[in-house]
């Protein structure tokens, strides 16, 4: 494989819902994207831009009314089962099996890649002792904490070795140093060549962790750059004064967060169709 | 975990991408994922197979059975007890296997999320949904093999007869379990899914032949309850178990009822995912 394979391609995405009934809802209205190796991507946009629906196109989950999504080259909708092997999942929702505990679930989701059990029991344990859940292994599922049990969800989500790892609101539940923790270990990975397309509401989280964020809106990519580019050009280098508390006024340097609501503040009032 | 294998793998590498898992294998797993939760709790695999069919049978085969005695059957005399037996098998597969696949499956589908988490994997939705209904029918098999083997220990039913009935007995079990998935997939809410039981699987328990003959009714009903799937289940079991007379419509019937159903159930649970 070159260098310069993509992780990710998503082609001219659509995804209407309710297509040939009364009322079609476009969540998603022609979409292109690319991830390199190596490379971290930021999904922006307020609830109901279509995030979530292209997250679930691009696992292949849900079937786009047209376009196409390519993972380390491989269609997911013409070939799930192949191009799936390359892929790792962090859902928004906790959907970990709580009917196994910490180390089971590790291995137990490994069956599914097709991963022999010496091996997947091997990776798990490297992964929970990364992940700092190696004193858990034997705990029940209920019995962790929020951010223990985010945690473990992108290690299970590591445990095939992915191409392309989609993170969707990684951090939420996560204190400053969990969220530290896992930051370090995607770094490891990226340096690896691991791609992630990573979906967050945290603005600073995006801007320090993303190469390259989009903004969407209303199913569409609004504007795509690196952070820093984007925030020159949408907002320019000027500072920004504001009152932060009652008679505390602060001047600051612009960041993503003054682009994300220039782009999208507008017209937050039509956010809230389909997500 | 570093990312890097002891064969040299990084992410972008892996060794194994032009290896295709096949989807027997994919629903196998997903098949051995349930087997492993049931093992793990064996006392309640024991309870749940044994107490229910060994209740019935010392409440309606001893108790009931040592009052009646004898009845006629298609002018043929058979012992109340031997007349029971016969019933539990099918009133054993339908309770497991609907309650499998309507409660069972409404969790592992709505508050566990399963379904959606191992469905971006390798395994296609379609795969669990394969491994979701063989799980609950396999399931239902057990206790209804229990209640066989009582028969055949206490003389009352043909062990050829027994073993003949087995396929045709795991394709009732197909159909309850269909049954139990599209209503799971119909329920807004797990306390709707009352409604088919006690309209639907009640009736048919206590109408559809399990403790008399259907004759006994009059026309009206009579014709309701052939209608209904549990009625040709019960004739197929009796007819192989204890030589009752072959009834042309029964194994028809069954195989409509489960064709049917099966299809319904995987389509209303589809759309209910991916809309």
């Amino acid at each position: 494989m070159s260098m310069g394979e993509r992780s990710l391609e998503v082609v001219n995405l659509r995804k209407v819902y309710g297509l040939g009934g009364p009322d079609p809802v476009v969540a998603v209205d022609g979409l292109s994207l690319e991830v390199s190796r190596g490379e971290c991507f930021g999904l922006l946009g307020p609830n109901g831009a279509g995030k979530s629906t292209t997250m679930k196109c691009i696992t292949g989950f849900f079937a786009p009314t047209s376009g196409k999504v390519l993972i380390g080259g491989i269609d997911v909708h013409l070939e799930p089962k192949r191009a799936r092997l390359e892929l790792g999942v962090c859902a928004q929702d906790g959907n970990l099996d709580s009917d196994f505990n910490v180390v089971d679930q590790m291995v137990q989701f490994a069956s599914f890649f097709g991963i022999a059990k010496r091996e997947a029991k091997r990776r798990s344990d490297e992964l929970l002792e990364r992940f700092g859940l190696d004193k858990l292994r034997n705990r029940p599922i209920e019995s962790l904490s929020g951010g223990q049990q985010r945690r473990l969800q992108v290690a299970r989500a590591l445990i095939n070795r992915p191409r392309l790892l989609v993170l969707d609101e990684p951090s939420t539940g996560l204190d400053p140093e969990a969220r530290r923790l896992v930051w370090d270990i995607l770094l490891e990975w990226r340096k690896q060549g691991l791609g992630i397309l990573l979906s967050t509401h945290y603005l600073e989280e995006a801007h320090r962790l993303c190469d390259r964020v989009a903004i969407i809106h209303h199913g569409l990519i609004l504007t795509c750059d690196a952070p820093e580019v984007l925030i020159e050009r949408e907002v320019g280098r000027q500072s920004i004064e504001e009152e932060m508390r009652p008679g505390v006024r602060v001047t600051r340097p612009p960041n993503l967060e003054d682009v994300y609501l220039k782009l999208t503040g507008a017209s937050l009032s039509g956010a809230g169709d389909a997500t | 975990m570093t990312p890097v294998n002891s064969a040299g793998n990084s992410p972008g590498h892996p060794a194994a991408s032009s290896m295709v898992i096949s989807p027997s294998a994919s629903i196998f797993a997903v098949w051995l994922r349930y087997f492993a939760v049931f093992r793990k709790d064996l006392y309640y695999g024991l309870v749940t197979t044994f107490v229910e069919p060994i209740l019935y049978l010392g409440s309606f085969g001893f108790g009931l059975g040592s009052m009646i005695d004898h009845i006629e059957v298609d002018g043929r005399p058979l012992t109340y007890r031997a007349f029971i037996l016969g019933g539990l098998v099918g009133q054993t597969l339908m309770f497991t296997a609907f309650f499998e696949g309507s409660y069972g499956g409404f969790i592992r589908m709505y508050y566990q999320k399963i379904f959606q988490a191992i469905a971006v994997t390798p395994v296609t939705l379609s795969e669990v949904l394969w491994g979701e209904l063989l799980w609950c029918s396999s399931r239902a098999m057990l206790p209804a093999i229990v209640v066989l083997i009582i028969g055949i220990a206490i003389g009352d039913l043909s062990p050829w007869g027994c073993l003949i009935f087995l396929p045709i007995g795991f394709c009732a079990a197909v159909l309850f379990a269909s049954l139990g998935l599209f209503v799971a997939a119909l329920s807004k809410t797990i306390e709707s899914i009352s409604y088919p039981q006690y309209l639907l699987i009640f009736p048919m328990f206590l109408f559809c032949g399990v403790y008399f003959p259907i004759q006994q009714l009059p026309e009206p009903i009579r014709i309701g309850a052939r209608l209904l799937p549990l009625t040709s289940v019960l004739s197929v079991a009796r007819e192989f178990t204890l030589g009752t007379s072959y009834e042309w419509w029964a194994v028809p019937a069954l195989l409509i009822w489960m064709g049917v159903l099966v299809f319904g159930s995987r389509r209303a649970m589809t759309r209910r995912l991916l809309a």
